[in-house]
C-alpha cells in the first residue's frame, strides 16, 4: 500500500525535496482516508522531525521510516493516557451510595445519539444495573417515542422486568429540558435506580443559540460523564464539532468521551475518529458498528492504526 | 451562507493571479495548488480535486495570448470547472404532473435526514396546489412512524403507516395503494437509512422500489459527509438509479463538499437543499446560480460573454 513512496525516492542521499514529496504522499493517504487535511498536516510535520534527523540512505529504510513514524503517532493518538473503566468508576460511587450515576450524549443533528444511548443501556443491563433512561430531546417528532420502543425492546431483552423505564415528560422548550433532567434524577434516587442516561436534542455545533443551552443543562444535570457521539461518516467538519461540543460546557467542564458512530459505514476511511481526538485529545469510550444493542465495541486501537494505514 | 468561505478563498485565489501584471507559470501554479487545497478541505473527493485541477490546468495553458485575455479565462475556466462539478447538464429534473399519479420514494443512509425531508417536499408540493400524502416505509428505525406522523400533523399533510406490520414492503405498497385510490397527485415514501455494507437491507430496497414503482427516487445527503460519500452514493445509484439528490443540514458549518462529490460521481442532479430542522427550511438549487454565489460573481453573463 504504500508502494507510492518508491517511486518518490529513488536517490542515495534523502534531499528535502524528497521529504516533501513524502510529506505530500502521506498526508493524501491520510486525507483520502477522511482525516482533515489540517489534521493530517500537522502529525506529518511530526514525522518529517523524525525523517530529517535520520541518516538513511536507500529508499526501503526511508519509506519505513515515513511509516513506522506515522503508526507511531497514530498509536499514541489514539491511545487513551488513562485508562477507561467507566464500569469500576460506577461501582465506586455505588460502593459510596451515591447514587445514581448520570451520563449524558450529546451531537450534532442524526448522528446516532439516541440509538448509542440505548446500546448503552443494554451493556449497562447486561452488568446488572438498573437504568433511566430520559428523554431531553423535546424537540424532534418521535424522540420519545424513539426511546419507548427502546425501552420497550430493553424490557423485553431483560430478565427483571423492573431494570430499565423510560422517563419523559414530552415536548416542549429547553427550561422543560433542565427540568425533566432534574426530575428523572429525583425518581432515581427515590427508586434505586443506578444509572440515568440523558438523551439531548441534536444541534448544530455552529449555531450559539443552540448551543448555549447545553452549558445550563450540563449545570442543572450535573452528569458525571458527557458522551459526544460523532459520526465516522462525517468529513473535515468533525474538527470543530468536537472543538465546539468541548467548550459548549462553560469554562469548568469539558467532555469526558467520544462514541464514533458509524464504524460500519466507512470501510477503512476511519479518519473522522483520528479528527475527534486530535481536535481535543479527549479519548474514545466506544465505536457504534451497526444499528442493533450488541453493536458497541471498545475501539481497537491495533485495528484502527491498521485501517488507516492500509 | 455555506461554501462562502471556500468561495471567499478561491475567489481571493483567483482576482490575486489576475492582478498580478504577468500571469506566468508559478502564479498558475499557485492559484490551483489553492484552489486543491480549499477544495480539499471543503471535504470534496480527492481524486476530483486532481482531475479538476489537470484539467483546469490544461485551459489555461492550451490560452497563448497573455495578458487581459488570461484573466478572463481563468476566471471563467474556474466557474466552469466548479460548475461541472455540480450541474449535471444531460440529465433532467423530474417534473411531478398534476392530474397523474406521482410516486416520490426517498433512500439514503442512517440519519441522513429522509425523514425530515419527506414532510418539507410534501409541503413544497402543497403549497403549489399538489394533493399529496406520505407513506412511512421505515419499519426499522425505533419511532420512524411516530417522528412522521407528528410531522405530516404538523404539516396537515394526510399520511399512511403501521404499527404492527414489519414488513417495509407491504406497507410501502398498502400506503402507495391507497392514496392513489384517492386520486393523491404526489405520494412520497420515507423508507429506513441503509449502506452499501448492509446487503440485505439494500435488497430490501430494492423490493420497496419494484413494489411502488417510484416517478422519481431522491438520495438524501447529510452536507458534512466526508471522503465516504462517493463509493456510498455509487452504491445507493446502482442499485436505486436516484434521479435527484437533495442535501440537508446546509445550514451547519460543513460545506458540502463530500455530497458534492456524489453528484459527480452519480451524475445525477441536486434537487433541493435543506436549511433547517422546519417544515420550511427547504429551498430549490440552480447549480450555477449556486457556483456564481460561491465565487461572489453578481454578473454570469458579462462573464460568459467576453
Ligand atoms: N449503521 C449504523 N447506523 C447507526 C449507528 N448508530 C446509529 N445509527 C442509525 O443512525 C440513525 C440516526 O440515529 P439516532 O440515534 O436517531 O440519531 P440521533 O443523533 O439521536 O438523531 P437526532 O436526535 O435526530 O439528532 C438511525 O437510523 C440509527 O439506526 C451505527 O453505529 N451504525
Ligand atoms: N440543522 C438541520 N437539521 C436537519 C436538517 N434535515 C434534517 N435534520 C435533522 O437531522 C436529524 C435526522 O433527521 P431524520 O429526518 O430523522 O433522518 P433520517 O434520514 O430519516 O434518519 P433514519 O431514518 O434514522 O435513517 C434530525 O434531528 C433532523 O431534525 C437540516 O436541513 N438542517
Ligand atoms: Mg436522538
Ligand atoms: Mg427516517
Amino acid at each position: 500500500p504504500f508502494g507510492f513512496l518508491r517511486n518518490l525516492i529513488g536517490g542515495k542521499k534523502i534531499t528535502k525535496e524528497d521529504v516533501k514529496k513524502v510529506k505530500s504522499a502521506l498526508s493524501t493517504h491520510l486525507i483520502k482516508k477522511n482525516v482533515a487535511p489540517d489534521v493530517a498536516n500537522s502529525l506529518i510535520s511530526e514525522i518529517e522531525k523524525e525523517l530529517v534527523g535520520s541518516t538513511t540512505a536507500n529508499f526501503t529504510s526511508v519509506q519505513e521510516t515515513a511509516k513506522k513514524s506515522l503508526e507511531k503517532q497514530l498509536i499514541k493518538l489514539l491511545t487513551p493516557n488513562n485508562s477507561i473503566d467507566l464500569l469500576k468508576e460506577i461501582q465506586t460511587k455505588k460502593a459510596n451510595k451515591q447514587m445514581p450515576y448520570v451520563i449524558s450524549v450529546v451531537g450534532v443533528n442524526g448522528v446516532g445519539k439516541s440509538t448509542n444511548l440505548s446500546k448503552l443501556a443494554y451493556w449497562l443491563l447486561q452488568n446488572n444495573y438498573r437504568v433511566l433512561i430520559t428523554a431531553c430531546d423535546t424537540f424532534r417528532s418521535g424522540a420519545v417515542e424513539q426511546l419507548r420502543t427502546h425501552v420497550n425492546n430493553l424490557t423485553k431483552l431483560s430478565q427483571d422486568k423492573q431494570q430499565i423505564e423510560l422517563f419523559e415528560g414530552g415536548y416542549g422548550g429547553a427550561d422543560l429540558v433542565a427540568k425533566i433532567a432534574t426530575g428523572a434524577i429525583k425518581y432515581a434516587k427515590q427508586n434505586n435506580f443506578d444509572i440515568v442516561l440523558l438523551d439531548t436534542a441534536g444541534r448544530r455545533h455552529n449555531d450559539t443559540q443552540l448551543m448555549a443551552p447545553l452549558a445550563s443543562f450540563a449545570k442543572a444535570a450535573n452528569p458525571d460523564k458527557i458522551i459526544m457521539v460523532g459520526e465516522a461518516l462525517v468529513g473535515t467538519d468533525s474538527v470543530l464539532q468536537a472543538q465546539n461540543f468541548n467548550k459548549a460546557f462553560g469554562a469548568n467542564r469539558h467532555l469526558d468521551f467520544f462514541i464514533v458512530s458509524k464504524c460500519d459505514t466507512v470501510g477503512d476511511l476511519i479518519g473522522s475518529m483520528v479528527n475527534l481526538v486530535y481536535a481535543t485529545g479527549i479519548p474514545i469510550l466506544f465505536v457504534g458498528n451497526g444499528q442493533t444493542y450488541t453493536d458497541l465495541r471498545t475501539l481497537s486501537v491495533d485495528w484502527a492504526v491498521s485501517m488507516l494505514m492500509s | 451562507m455555506v461554501l462562502a468561505d471556500l468561495g471567499k478563498r478561491i475567489n481571493n485565489a483567483v482576482s490575486e493571479v489576475t492582478k498580478a501584471s504577468v500571469v506566468d507559470q508559478s502564479a498558475v501554479d499557485g492559484l490551483l495548488k489553492e484552489i486543491s487545497n480549499a477544495l480539499i478541505e471543503a471535504d470534496v473527493n480527492v481524486k476530483l480535486v486532481l482531475n479538476l485541477r489537470k484539467k483546469l490546468k490544461a485551459t489555461i495553458e492550451a490560452e497563448e495570448k497573455p495578458g487581459i485575455n488570461k484573466k478572463k479565462l481563468i476566471q471563467k475556466a474556474v466557474f466552469d470547472e466548479l460548475c461541472d462539478l455540480v450541474d449535471c447538464k444531460e440529465t433532467e429534473l423530474y417534473k411531478p404532473k398534476k392530474k397523474k399519479t406521482n410516486v416520490i420514494m426517498f433512500v439514503g443512509l442512517q440519519g441522513a435526514g429522509k425523514t425530515t425531508t419527506c414532510t418539507k417536499l410534501a409541503v413544497y408540493y402543497q403549497r403549489r396546489g399538489f394533493k399529496v400524502g406520505m407513506v412511512c416505509a421505515d419499519t426499522f428505525r425505533a419511532g420512524a412512524f411516530d417522528q412522521l406522523k407528528q410531522n405530516a400533523t404538523k404539516a396537515k399533510i394526510p399520511y399512511y403507516g403501521s404499527y404492527t406490520e414489519a414488513d417495509p414492503v407491504k406497507v410501502a405498497a398498502d400506503g402507495v395503494d391507497k392514496f392513489k385510490k384517492e386520486k393523491f397527485e404526489i405520494i412520497i415514501v420515507d423508507t429506513s437509512g441503509r449502506h452499501r455494507q448492509e446487503t440485505e437491507l439494500f435488497a430490501e430496497m430494492i423490493q420497496i422500489g419494484e413494489a411502488v414503482q417510484p416517478n422519481q427516487t431522491i438520495m438524501v445527503l447529510d452536507a458534512s459527509i466526508g471522503q465516504s460519500a462517493e463509493s456510498q452514493s455509487r452504491a445507493f445509484k446502482d442499485s436505486s438509479n436516484f434521479g435527484a439528490i437533495i442535501l440537508t443540514k446546509m445550514d451547519g458549518h460543513a460545506k458540502g463538499g463530500g455530497a458534492i462529490s456524489a453528484v459527480a460521481a452519480t451524475q445525477t442532479p441536486i434537487a433541493f437543499i435543506g436549511t433547517g430542522e422546519h417544515i420550511n427550511d427547504l429551498e430549490s438549487f440552480t447549480p450555477r446560480q449556486f457556483v456564481s454565489k460561491l465565487l461572489g460573481i453578481g454578473d454570469i453573463q458579462g462573464l460568459m460573454e467576453h
